[in-house]
């Protein structure tokens, strides 16, 4: 089995002693995403940021990072970096940021921990510029894409995880939910009284307990299975929505569908 | 022909009308409505209040209502706009523009689609003032006006 090379034989930390090693070209790329609310991303495209353009701001942050990588990692080796690329890509569909990092060099180790580190910190950096208009934003699907170079060669993950068999893929997909799931969002007074705007419920446990595949079934079902849902979803006036269209109680849901719960609307 | 946005900045009037009747000269009439945060409402004395919506949602409903209002009238072009986030007493806050070879087509779906708008787009306010924060309530007036399109339309 392969060791930790941080670890020496007595388990101690240490820094690789890499003087022996050829320089050879290296490359490593690594991607994160921060999910935020549509809105969010809407304004930071349309540049209307009260602090200025947040996307170039990310990603001279992230640039930074990288060439400050062994400050922040303990058995890093300083690196004379060749070229840093942080791309940030506006994805609808998260809907957020997808943030990817190059790092190279010519040199005797790899640079994944500082594309790594860009990554983390361009999303770092897109969190605290947009913190005052968003404060759900999600980091995640932080991780190396790829390597390239040294004395362990090429290194892919979408290969990996074929060879692998693993359940990652490269562009992940909404691992929150899976196929039989519906997502059930709250809106205004009624995310404030829940102190939550989401759920997921599996269809399959509604099934099982025997409620009809309709918005009527869902409520009875929610109501039964959490105390606190009862008084909001039999709340007067309240609106449901299923995959952005208004619906009433017989509205029939499948798998995937999102459906929202919402307080009569006041907007105008 | 259909502008429909959902923006945190306020928006140009001027600007969204002249989009309106950029080099046409079949536009007769350019129908607006501009609402604008009162500083009273259920309480006295509000002194911000702020917008939440259903992205995505939003935007369907208001190219929806956009849609109906155009099926209504014969119209050249709809342009509506609501702002979100954190707006106070005398910011505007809703714009919608209709433009029509007639004035009174131009009326008449100004005024659906804000009458449509106020009961089916999925906005929500929340008032701030001196005694409190609260989440505003629906009216039964807007209600009303919203199913009075409904019945003359039969």
């Amino acid at each position: 089995m392969t060791q930790f090379t941080h670890l020496d034989a007595k388990g101690q930390a240490h820094m690789v002693d890499v003087s022996a090693k050829a320089i050879t070209s290296r490359t490593a790329t690594a991607s994160a995403s921060v999910r935020m609310n549509l809105a969010t991303l809407e304004l930071i495209l349309s540049g209307g940021h009260a602090k200025g353009d947040v996307l170039a701001t990310a990603r001279i942050a992230g640039i930074q990072a990288a060439k400050r990588t062994p400050d922040l990692i303990p058995l890093c080796h300083p690196l004379m970096l060749s070229k840093v690329s942080v791309e940030l890509t506006p994805d609808a569909s998260l809907p957020g940021i997808r943030i990817q990092a190059t790092c190279k060099l010519s040199g005797q180790t790899g640079v994944e921990m500082e594309a790594l580190t860009a990554a983390s910190v361009a999303a770092l950096t897109l969190y605290d510029m947009c913190k005052a208009v968003d404060k759900t934003m999600l980091i995640g699907d932080l991780r190396v894409l790829e390597k390239r170079g040294g004395k362990s060669g090429d290194w892919c993950a979408e290969d990996s995880a074929l060879h692998q068999n693993s359940v990652l893929s490269p562009s992940l997909p909404d691992s929150s939910l899976s196929d039989s799931a519906l997502q059930v969002r709250f809106f205004a007074e009624l995310r404030e009284q829940l102190k939550q705007d989401e759920i997921a419920v599996s269809l399959k446990e509604l099934e099982l307990a025997g409620y009809p595949f309709t918005v009527a079934g869902l409520c009875q079902w929610l109501s039964q299975h959490q105390q606190e849902l009862a008084p909001i979803l039999n709340r007067a006036g309240l609106m449901v929505a299923v995959n952005h269209k208004m619906v009433d109680q017989t509205a029939v849901i499948q798998s995937g569908d999102e459906v929202a719960f919402f307080p009569p609307v006041t907007g105008g | 022909m259909f502008v429909v946005r959902v923006q945190y900045e306020v928006f140009d009037a001027g600007a969204e009308v002249a989009k309106l009747t950029e080099s046409r000269t079949d536009v007769g009439a350019v129908t607006t409505f501009i609402g604008l945060v009162r500083d009273f409402n259920e309480r006295p004395d509000v002194q911000a209040l702020t917008l939440e919506h259903y992205p995505g949602m939003t935007e369907h409903q208001l190219d929806l209502i956009a849609n109906q209002a155009a099926e209504r009238w014969p119209l050249l072009g709809v342009s509506i706009i609501h702002r979100v986030g954190r707006l106070a007493p005398g910011d505007p806050i809703v714009f919608v523009a209709v433009a029509s070879a007639h004035r009174q087509d131009g009326f008449e779906a100004c005024h659906f689609i804000m009458d449509y708008l106020k009961t089916k787009a999925p906005f929500w306010k929340k008032e701030h003032t001196a005694s409190g924060d609260y989440w505003v309530s629906s009216r039964s007036s807007d209600q009303q006006a919203a199913e009075r399109w409904e019945i003359e339309h039969d």
